[in-house]
């Protein structure tokens, strides 16, 4: 069906929404996401396909497969609709008594709804504190809508925008509304989106040519909102590609998704395909006469490509290596033209802003950080998954009131914010509001959205490892300050966290930071420094246990402790003795066993198992004190 | 016209300057590693950073690749900066910890290695081969291979390249020395270019001046080996010509001239002595030509007139004489005249430079004709010099044992010797025999021009009009060179001095009324001077030949051909002839 | 016959072959005098009724020297003149006179030696053929 206008769109909306409107009920499941699948929510699907043939009822009953609805940690989810009920971690067993109780009758399935850690249970999908605090505007359409059905997108409220823009705005005035909202680039750099589309239409030369460009290459260790729209939603951002490409004038967009996302080029390719039998891309988009066509482009695997120039590059069939940006790829980028390059959520927005206005969305948020933000709160955490909420809610509202808190009643240790780029955020400043601005100013910054949280057990000397490892494997190597610099920085780490730490370490380190910032190419080698120099500023006492007494806290780094079993703990039970790999531990049944420490090889195996913390993690005979 | 300001200093630049030719503009130093005139900015070393001041804000950017605005203020030498530069070059000596340029250029910032794990490396990843052999040769025969800290520069799969046009762009522009072109890069031989003005024993570049006294001064390209030429890349030399002179679409012109005289003053070419294995030249270095030890011995030469050979001083030097000339029964029976005199002066050179050199002489005759040539002799003998003397048809022999040379003539003791040299004979040319017959001159029989007369003429050909001077007509030294070519001067100027010039009437002619028209000696004549004309005869009109006067030479083919006896030579008519038989016999 | 001297008229071309008989005078190289030499200009100047006319006079035997192919002073003037000799051979024997008492030669102006060989040569092969009556006419 060609849609040639906003009226055609209302059309279609209203008969969509009348068509859902005659079911009684509905099943909403999320199997078109990847990590739904793997927790094998397909064969949930099935049992429901199976056991609905079985009842014979006058009920109608639809059932949707969505994408991701947010809450990772207790996939699969069913919904059941309208009641809005809840089920978590449902099995294809669990299918058949869900159907009876709820879908048939009106009741619900006690042992199958959330319970939160302190033990009070949930029933409804819009009571469960996850939920509650969240302000899902951008992923809030998750839920009633299967990616790969532009149908879905339409009856929800899709391409009304683009009609909108289409029909009754002229380019400026679009890029004008993008200005007032406040919008700011959701992929780490923050700039004000609608001051980046002003200067590329500016840049453009006697022909016209310009580029719109979607940044999916996704590289940050932990984090996946950009993957989850681009599966579970990928008209949005379609629809806002297609709106920015015609306040600039380009037509000609792509998006560079990494190849590591192969479900989301499969939906991305095929809602593509949809918009344009539809007439929303093309020669001659709905009728406006505006022309624009997307094509998908894969990365091949390096995390600097997520780097815009070196995007550009490998768009454009080169070596994905940075440039020096001194002049900016909105001047000259892809193929030497003015280039609009933006991150899938800041493309998500656009429709938004363009059906509810600037206005509303400026009034989200902070006053320098408007709308939502899209974090993937993982790591030490109860609920992991993916949490919208408006710019300047605190850490802690986040960390405790949505995720949860820390599992086991640990003790919170430190947030990594901001990938490999960011920093590490202590206890003490948990009261800091994400915001672009705020969260820079502690040493860290919003990034993307990667949200880890870290515990008593977490070493912040190895996470400062950790990045520093990955950034150099991630490293192009073309500018010395980052390829050496990196190196360097590894090395001194891995002789800390080896026990082999030296005076003078530390303030190396600094050093190393601070010429990173100052002497790198591009922006990976620029932030290098920031796990290190976080890590040591909130958290230089480990450091120094690390270096002059030989000790990590935190039990992590094997090098410096060994596992020795407590005598007072130990009731003999030998579980330990039959788990270990290399049959270290000796003692008879009820008698203390003991560790040979020549034969440890510390894979920490024992101590995982023994129920009694008779296992202990002891500093090495003859640590500095 | 932009106006910024370097280290507080105002300059005026055109827009698109960097900040690093800016600052060459203005005289102000910046250090580079990855950066060359000829080749796009690269940004890699991070060496050439420099602090930027616009408002209240600061920031360190790369000079080379940052183009400069109005109002820009650099400043060149900040602590920041010198900080930043100093940790790069702390970081490239533990990686280099043996190059060169990186230790100097670390002791220059007062870096030491010792806080950073320490690697062995020697390239420094500059790109500069890469970017040369990919944008100015448009070969790209290697490579970054590799990413982060793995990165290396390589050819494709490791394999000797057979793009690689093995012309050491790659090696002149590594700042380390880091790019062996024999082993990695190349499958083709890279083949060092010789200097033909210094006998083959330095190379030279393919742009370069042919010699000191080269006339014009000024270098010339190697059309054969220049890389623009072959492929249309490189043209890195006009980068570096301030007065733009260099011209790619010069072509070889052929200019006619029309003359009146012409000197013949060819010159001579060296005997090669690989034709005589005996000598040992070609297959052991220390044996070299008295040529070969002219240009050693030439301030100008390839050592800079160090007397060397592998490297050190000789201590025992042999000269061996008459190598070529002289063999009986041989092609070249005669004596080169110049090479006892040049002997005595190169052991003269010897004395003079390696005061205790062992000098020996093994000679035949010594020919000393010439104003103070024995006198000369004499005092070489006096130095120390000792002349051995050997029998023509005597064989003498180089060998080597142990990295020694050892020479042995018949009648002699086998002597010792760290260099041996070769007095080889003066042959003609090798165009010899064409230029004789583009000349129409001869060549006597042992190949040089002919003059005309042994004694009477010698600076004469049989050609009237063409002279001879120098070694073209025989072997001759400087002193003689000169006499005869002052000679040959002065019989060519004689000539064109005068209005006009007898010459011999010994032209062919017709008689009209004999002759029949029939052609025969218009196709034979070789100079086309015969042409048929229409005529008058009783009447009718026929054609008859006519000779045109000016360009018979009076050879005699037409008055052999014809048939009617029409034409004739005059002097040589077929009556005078018969006479002269009847008159013979 | 030990006593006949054969004589023998030589047409010498100017540049070459009469050269180089010079050449064999300046240098005191010795031959025998049984050769009369008529200079001219070019060996392609003679006329083959030359021979005949030599031969008819009372020669015993002809020689025809010029320059060697290739650097004929007028560039293919001693070409013609192989040619022909080559047909005055021919037509010679037909007629009955031997054909070695007619030679050619080529000798250039460096070669006074080759000169005397050459002349030494042909006396000796007409030597052995005796005198010419064919077609003497006095």
């Amino acid at each position: 069906m060609l849609l040639k206008g906003s009226k055609d769109v209302e059309r279609l909306k209203g008969e969509l929404e009348s068509r859902y409107s005659r079911f009684d009920k509905e099943i909403v499941i999320t199997t078109n996401a990847t990590c739904c699948k793997l927790k094998k929510s397909k064969e949930v699907e099935e049992a429901f396909s199976r056991e609905l043939k079985k009842i014979a009822s006058t009920k109608k009953i639809n059932m949707r497969l969505t994408g991701c609805l947010g809450f990772c940690e207790i996939e699969p989810i069913v919904i059941i609709n309208p009641q809005g009920i809840l089920y978590r971690e449902v099995k294809p067993e669990d299918v058949a008594e869900i159907i009876s109780e709820s879908v048939l009758k009106d009741d619900v399935v006690t042992r199958l709804v959330y319970t939160s850690p302190s033990g009070s249970a949930y029933a409804n999908k819009a009571d469960i504190p996850f939920y509650k605090k969240q302000l899902r505007i951008v992923t809030g359409n998750n839920d009633i809508i299967n990616p790969t059905s532009i149908e879905d997108y339409i009856a929800a409220g899709g391409y009304s925008a683009l009609a909108r823009v289409l029909e009754t705005m002229k380019p400026d005035e679009v890029t004008e509304e993008i200005k007032k909202s406040g919008l700011r680039g959701r992929g780490g750099g923050g700039f004000p989106t609608g001051k980046k589309w002003e200067t590329c239409l500016k840049a453009k030369e006697e022909d016209g040519v310009c580029y719109v460009i979607c940044n999916a290459d996704e590289g940050d260790p932990g984090a996946y909102m950009d993957r989850s729209l681009l599966e579970s939603n990928p008209h949005s951002v379609i629809e806002g590609m297609i709106i920015g490409s015609y306040a600039i004038g380009s037509n000609e967009g792509y998006i560079y998704v990494r190849a590591e996302y192969p479900l989301a080029v499969e939906h991305v390719r095929h809602a593509l395909q949809q918009a344009e039998a539809c007439g929303c891309l093309g020669d001659n988009i709905m009728g406006s006469g505006h022309r624009f066509r997307i094509r998908v482009s894969r990365g091949a695997g390096a995390f600097v490509c997520g780097e815009s120039t070196a995007l550009m590059a490998s768009l454009e069939g080169k070596v994905g290596r940075p440039r020096a940006k001194y002049v900016h790829t909105v001047e000259r980028g892809l193929w030497n033209k003015p280039t609009t390059l933006n991150n899938v959520e800041t493309w998500s927005n656009v429709p938004l802003i363009i059906n509810r206005g600037a206005g509303w969305f400026a009034g989200i948020g902070t006053k320098g950080s408007k709308g939502t933000k899209i974090f993937s709160l993982v790591g030490k955490i109860n609920n992991t998954g993916l949490v919208e909420v408006p710019m300047g809610m605190t850490l802690r509202e986040i960390i405790y009131d949505i995720g949860g808190g820390i599992p086991q009643d640990k003790k919170f240790k430190a947030v990594q914010t901001g990938g490999p780029s960011g920093g590490c955020i202590p206890e003490n400043l948990l009261h800091l509001p994400v915001d672009f601005d705020e969260l820079s100013g502690a040493g860290s910054m919003m990034g993307s959205g990667g949200m880890i949280v870290m515990d008593e057990d977490t070493c912040m000397v190895d996470v400062a490892r950790y990045f520093i490892n990955f950034l150099k494997d991630e490293s192009c190597g073309k500018c010395v300050a980052c390829r050496e610099g990196i190196k360097q920085m590894l090395h001194i780490l891995e002789r800390i966290c080896g026990g082999q730490g030296k005076e003078g370490d530390i303030e190396l380190l600094e050093e190393l930071g601070a010429y990173c910032v100052d002497t790198s190419l591009c922006a990976l080698g620029a932030t290098a420094g920031n796990p290190v120099i976080t890590t040591i500023k909130y958290f230089r006492d480990e450091y120094e246990k690390h270096i002059k007494e030989k000790q990590c806290p935190a039990g992590v780094c094997k090098a410096l402790f060994q596992y020795s079993i407590s005598t007072d703990d130990c009731n003999g039970c030998g579980a330990c003795r039959a788990k270990c790999p290399v049959e270290a531990i000796t003692g008879g049944k009820k008698e203390a066993h003991s560790i040979d420490l020549s034969q440890c090889i510390k894979c920490g195996v024992c101590f995982d198992v023994c129920r009694f913390d008779a296992v202990k993690k002891v500093p090495l005979k003859g640590a500095v004190l | 016209m932009i106006n910024i300001k370097i280290n507080s200093v105002p300059l005026e630049v055109e827009e698109g300057t960097t900040i690093l030719e800016a600052a060459k503009k203005g005289d102000t130093p910046i250090p580079t590693l990855c950066h060359h005139p000829a080749l796009d900015s690269f940004g890699a070393c991070r060496l050439c950073v420099v602090e930027i001041h616009y408002g209240k804000r600061v920031k360190i950017v790369t000079s080379c690749n940052y183009e400069v605005w109005d109002g820009l203020e650099v400043f060149t030498d900040t602590d920041r900066v010198r900080k930043s530069r100093a940790m790069t070059l702390e970081l490239l000596l533990a990686r280099c910890p043996d190059v060169r340029m990186i230790k100097d250029l670390a002791r220059e910032y007062g870096v030491k290695q010792g806080r950073f794990s320490e690697e062995s490396d020697n390239c420094i990843l500059c790109g500069l081969c890469v970017r040369i052999c990919k944008e100015r040769m448009g070969v790209g025969a290697a490579d970054f291979v590799g990413r982060g800290v793995d990165m290396k520069i390589d050819t494709p799969y490791s394999r000797g390249s057979d793009a690689c046009l093995a012309c050491g762009a790659c090696v002149t522009v590594c700042p380390t020395g880091a790019i062996d072109l024999e082993k990695r890069f190349s499958r083709n031989e890279p083949v060092p270019l010789k200097s033909v003005f210094n006998a083959g024993m330095s190379t030279k570049p393919v742009i370069a001046t042919p010699f000191p006294q080269a006339v014009p001064n000024i270098p010339v390209i190697d059309s054969a080996n220049c890389v623009y030429l072959r492929t249309g890349g490189c043209r890195t030399c006009e980068t570096f010509c301030e007065a733009k002179a260099i011209d790619y679409d010069q072509k070889d012109e052929t200019v006619e001239v029309d003359v009146g005289t012409i000197i013949a003053a060819t010159g001579f070419d060296l005997y090669n002595p690989e034709e005589k294995p005996e000598y040992g030249y070609g297959k052991y270095p220390e044996v070299i030509t008295g040529l070969e030890f002219e240009r050693l011995v030439s301030a100008s030469g390839p050592t800079g007139g160090k007397i060397l050979i592998n490297g050190k001083e000789p201590r025992k030097v042999v000269f061996i004489q008459c190598v070529g000339s002289r063999e009986e029964g041989g092609k070249r029976e005669y004596c080169s005249r110049v090479c006892c005199m040049y002997t005595a002066k190169h052991a003269h050179l010897v004395k003079e430079r390696l005061k205790d050199a062992e000098i020996s002489i093994f000679y035949t005759d010594l020919r000393a004709f010439g104003k103070g040539y024995e006198e000369f002799v004499n005092r070489v003998k006096d130095e120390g010099t000792t002349y051995r003397r050997r029998e023509l048809n005597e064989p003498i022999e180089v060998t080597k044992k142990k990295g020694k040379l050892t020479v042995t003539a018949k009648g002699h003791p086998a002597l010792e010797a760290d260099m041996v040299i070769l007095a080889t004979a003066v042959v003609p040319r090798e165009d010899s025999l064409e230029l004789a017959r583009k000349l129409n001159i001869s060549l006597s029989p042992d190949g040089f021009f002919l003059e005309a007369h042994p004694k009477l003429k010698p600076v004469e050909t049989l050609t009237g009009g063409i002279f001879l001077a120098g070694c073209a007509q025989g072997p001759k030294d400087i002193p003689d060179t000169v006499s005869q070519a002052s000679g040959a001067a002065s019989r060519a100027i004689s000539i064109l001095s005068k209005d006009t010039i007898m010459m011999e009437a010994i032209t062919a002619a017709v008689n009209e009324a004999k002759c029949r028209g029939c052609g025969l000696c218009v196709e034979i004549c070789p100079f086309n001077a015969i042409e048929l004309k229409e005529i008058n005869r009783l009447g009718y009109t026929v054609k008859v030949a006519s000779v045109n006067e000016a360009l018979c030479k009076g050879c005699g083919s037409c008055s052999a051909a014809c048939l009617s006896q029409a034409v004739q030579q005059k002097g040589f008519t077929d009556t005078q002839i018969l006479e002269a038989i009847r008159g013979i016999v | 016959m030990s006593s006949f001297e054969p004589r023998i008229v030589a047409f010498l071309c100017n540049w070459c072959s009469y050269a180089g008989a010079d050449l064999a005078g300046t240098s005191r190289i010795k031959y025998p005098p049984n050769v009369r030499t008529i200079r001219v200009m070019c060996s392609g100047r003679i006329n083959p009724m030359f021979i005949v006319n030599a031969l008819q006079e009372g020669a015993d035997g002809v020689l025809i020297s010029g320059c060697h192919p290739g650097d004929c002073h007028y560039s293919k003037g001693n070409y013609y003149a192989r040619r022909r000799y080559q047909v005055m051979k021919n037509i010679l024997e037909y007629i009955g006179i031997h054909p070695d008492r007619v030679r050619m030669s080529w000798v250039s102006a460096g070669e006074g030696q080759k000169f005397a060989d050459v002349i030494n040569e042909v006396i000796e092969g007409i030597k052995a053929l005796g005198p010419a009556e064919e077609i003497r006419r006095r």
